[in-house]
């Protein structure tokens, strides 16, 4: 719904994502805001804000196959740690530098996503998650056994530097990443509007149809594949750099599950519904993690333990109550708000 | 609705403010123990009876006044044994200076964590990798190093074997989690067979969740092992040895398993398939550790009744007690205004041989040892009992064999 008194007199108007002036001023701000944050963030505020933005990048990458590609993939995880292996073997072992590691990381990430692609073509719904998750479960498998991996040792990769200065910090490192994950999000709200976009939505509402029409089914299935498994190559291999050490138990099927999970509440189909979802169920853990010592101390015949317990019901409880009451995801519940205040006085 | 809505929210409300009322009162002089534990997840098994004895032991110090006036605040986080739920938290407490103590359980968490823990200049404990008493640093082992202990099972087989009245050296399977956890014990352990000259069979792996384990048995069976090692945390070993008893192996082979299992968790449910089997621990399990006054008034106090005694139970007091050593050693080297991580640091290099009531071997901590003992003891389970078939018992340095 366009603003109130705004009109689209031209195709550029038509397709523009920022219209209005307000719309630039608060982007510009937002912005400005965003990279001054270091400067008087909490350090404790600026690493979670860095694994907010890894997870945001991967939860872009599904949202490009799931939620506007239809395909459901639980595989996400282990494109991540493809991501993450390849940015550490391609640094430690082959002395590539990390600019050059970021990028290639997405591509194998992405080229390695094509096969795992593959059965779509074939099978859909519970089938094709089916089929993601063994992908899963046989990456991990890999990384595990393979040599050039390290094996179950895991591998230590060093941060990213740049003309001497070193990444070594949240704080340093929070540029990088910040700045990656906004070139990821303009590129995936700019992918939705394209062909491709609607070819992946064409897929997902009724694949027939779109054939029908002249979409190639193949082509875009596997297209929707490689995106997705670019974004987790990247968010990986931001990961691995932050971190400074990969191994095998980093990546949980648990984590692909937990992915699905910030579609559903933030919106499926949605890219601020990612952003939704990713800080909902973020903030939500961080809050249990960190109430179940304030818990046990405040209640102390309650016990450490159990205190631990309660947060993880108390985390069960708000995702039941949020599917009861808006399965349409945050994102809905955003377009409503917007809707009712640009039409303001008059009722939605 | 609206009305009970509004009911629930006040309700929810106030117990938020309690909640930050009780917290925000805190102590003149505190210190801090992080302890990132797996409370909700595959491990919780071990972590959950393990931090109960620990919290235990820490309410009791201060309940007496704390150490040297100082009270120690236990912080439980549950990393559900994920590791960015792990490095988030300890990112989240890594700049309070009176954080002395982070004890991550679990060896993938333990390992994401050792470089912060070295920038930070402070002292990290994680449960039996070898790896860092190759590398000496600062994260220190609980006990001795896995493989040092399989090493002394090692011996143990090789003086059962004898005992038995057989000649040359027996056969060993060996079958453990497919992770970094499951492989260590044989990164030395292997080069300490060799030593010994015991035949050991190319290892089994199998993923961490497995419910049925009759292939890797079967194929260990076949290739003639006269012991199998079955590793894991409970209730794993136990799954392994019950369905090593519904092949008929247990009779024919003897089983033998690590520290993490069976506890008392696998015993109450399968007690009698666990017959016989042997489980070498570097803390008081079983009978032993219910014959503990220390251990067993402590819980009697706090937990009531022994009926859900467990043995790990007993290590997590273990920890304690280290702690509150080491953090007596720390105050009389620079007393609490200056106290600082890495004072805790250079305090448990110096508690070498101190004394933890018989539940655990003498500290082996020192400037070159991050082992938390050298010691360990054989059990059995008799009569759907674990009792104690040796006394303390040295194990070998096999972290030396292996070239890290």
């Amino acid at each position: 719904m366009r603003p109130c008194g705004v009109f689209d007199k031209s195709y550029a108007l038509d397709i523009a994502i920022i219209r209005t002036w307000q719309h630039w001023v608060i982007l510009i701000s937002a912005l400005i805001l965003l990279y001054l944050f270091p400067l008087f963030g909490s350090y404790y505020l600026i690493s979670f804000i860095n694994s907010l933005a890894i997870t945001v990048i991967v939860v872009l990458g599904l949202q490009i196959v799931s939620g506007y590609c239809g395909q459901i993939s639980f595989g996400q995880d282990a494109f991540m740690a493809i991501g993450a292996y390849t940015s550490a073997i391609l640094t430690i072992k082959l002395g590539f530098p990390f600019w050059i590691a970021l990028p290639l990381s997405g591509i194998v990430a992405g080229a390695i996503g094509i096969i795992g692609g593959a059965p779509s073509l074939r099978i859909k719904g519970m089938y094709l998650a089916m089929a993601t998750i063994a992908i899963h479960f046989v990456v991990i498998w890999l990384i595990l056994h393979l040599e050039i991996t390290g094996s179950f040792k895991g591998l230590y990769p060093l941060p990213p530097s740049l003309g001497g200065f070193e990444f070594d910090t949240d704080e340093r490192m929070y540029y990088i990443i910040m700045t990656t994950m906004v070139i990821m999000t303009y590129a995936a709200r700019n992918l939705i509007r394209t062909k491709v976009g609607r070819a992946f939505v064409a897929i997902r509402d009724n694949d027939l149809a779109g054939e029908v029409m002249g979409v190639n089914l193949y082509y875009y299935k596997l297209l929707s594949f490689f995106i997705a498994c670019f974004y987790a190559g990247i968010a990986g291999s931001l990961w691995a750099h932050l971190i400074t050490v990969v191994n095998s138990e980093q990546f949980t099927l648990m984590h692909a599950l937990e992915y699905i999970g910030m579609l559903i509440i933030g919106g499926m189909g949605s890219i601020p519904g990612v952003f939704f979802g990713v800080l909902f169920i973020r903030i939500l853990n961080e809050v249990v993690m960190f109430t179940s010592p304030v818990l046990a101390g405040a209640l102390p015949w309650l016990g450490t333990s159990p205190a631990a317990a309660l947060g993880l019901t108390a985390f069960g409880l708000a995702v039941v109550i949020f599917l009861i009451f808006e399965p349409r995801g945050l994102a809905h519940r955003w377009e409503i708000f917007k809707a009712s205040y640009r039409l303001y006085p008059f009722a939605y | 609705m609206r009305k009970e809505c509004l009911i629930f929210l006040s309700i929810v409300l106030a117990i938020c403010l309690s909640v930050v009322t009780f917290s925000s009162s805190s102590f003149a002089k505190e210190v801090a123990y992080l302890s990132l534990a797996d409370y909700t997840g595959p491990i919780a098994g071990l972590n959950v009876p393990a931090d109960m004895g620990l919290e235990d032991y820490i309410k009791e110090i201060n309940a007496k006044g704390g150490v040297d006036g100082v009270k120690i605040k236990l912080i439980g986080i549950d990393t559900r044994y994920d590791t960015a739920r792990a490095v988030s938290a300890y990112k989240r407490y890594r700049r309070d200076p009176k954080l002395l103590v982070v004890n991550s359980i679990s060896t993938g968490i333990g390992k994401a964590i050792a470089r912060l823990i070295e920038r930070d200049k402070r002292l990290q404990l994680v449960p039996g990798d070898g790896e860092f008493q190759a590398h000496l640093g600062r994260t220190f082992i609980w006990g001795p190093a896995y493989q040092d202990a399989f090493a002394a099972n090692l011996d143990w087989i090789m003086d059962d074997w004898k005992a038995r009245g057989k000649s040359g050296t027996p056969v060993v399977g060996f079958v453990n989690w497919d992770n970094p956890f499951g492989r260590e014990l044989l990164r030395g352990g292997k080069e300490y067979a060799e030593k010994l000259r015991i035949k050991l069979l190319p290892p089994e792996f199998f993923p961490p969740g497995t419910l049925k384990h009759d292939v890797y048995l079967t194929r260990l069976a076949e290739a003639g092992a006269n012991y199998i090692h079955a590793g894991g945390v409970d209730p794993t070993p136990t799954n392994v040895i019950r369905d090593a008893y519904a092949l008929g192996l247990t009779k024919k082979i003897q089983f033998t398993t690590g520290y993490w299992g069976p506890t008392a968790l696998g015993l109450s449910i399968h007690a009698k398939k666990l017959e016989g089997i042997v489980n070498y621990s570097f803390f008081l399990r079983g009978e032993e550790a219910r014959e503990n006054k220390v251990v067993t008034d402590l819980w009697k106090k706090y937990r009531g009744s022994l009926d859900k005694f467990n043995g790990v139970y007993g290590m997590g007091m273990a920890w304690g007690m280290t702690y509150v050593a080491g953090l007596k050693a720390a105050l009389k080297a620079v007393g609490y205004e200056k106290l600082k991580g890495d004072d805790m640091y250079k305090a448990y290099q110096r508690i070498t041989g101190f004394e933890r009531a018989g539940v655990q071997g003498p500290c082996a901590y020192a400037p070159d040892s991050r082992r938390g003992s050298l010691k360990i003891k054989m059990y059995q389970v008799k009569n759907g009992k674990i009792v104690p078939i040796s006394g303390w018992r040295k194990t070998p340095d096999a972290v030396s064999l292996h070239k890290f």
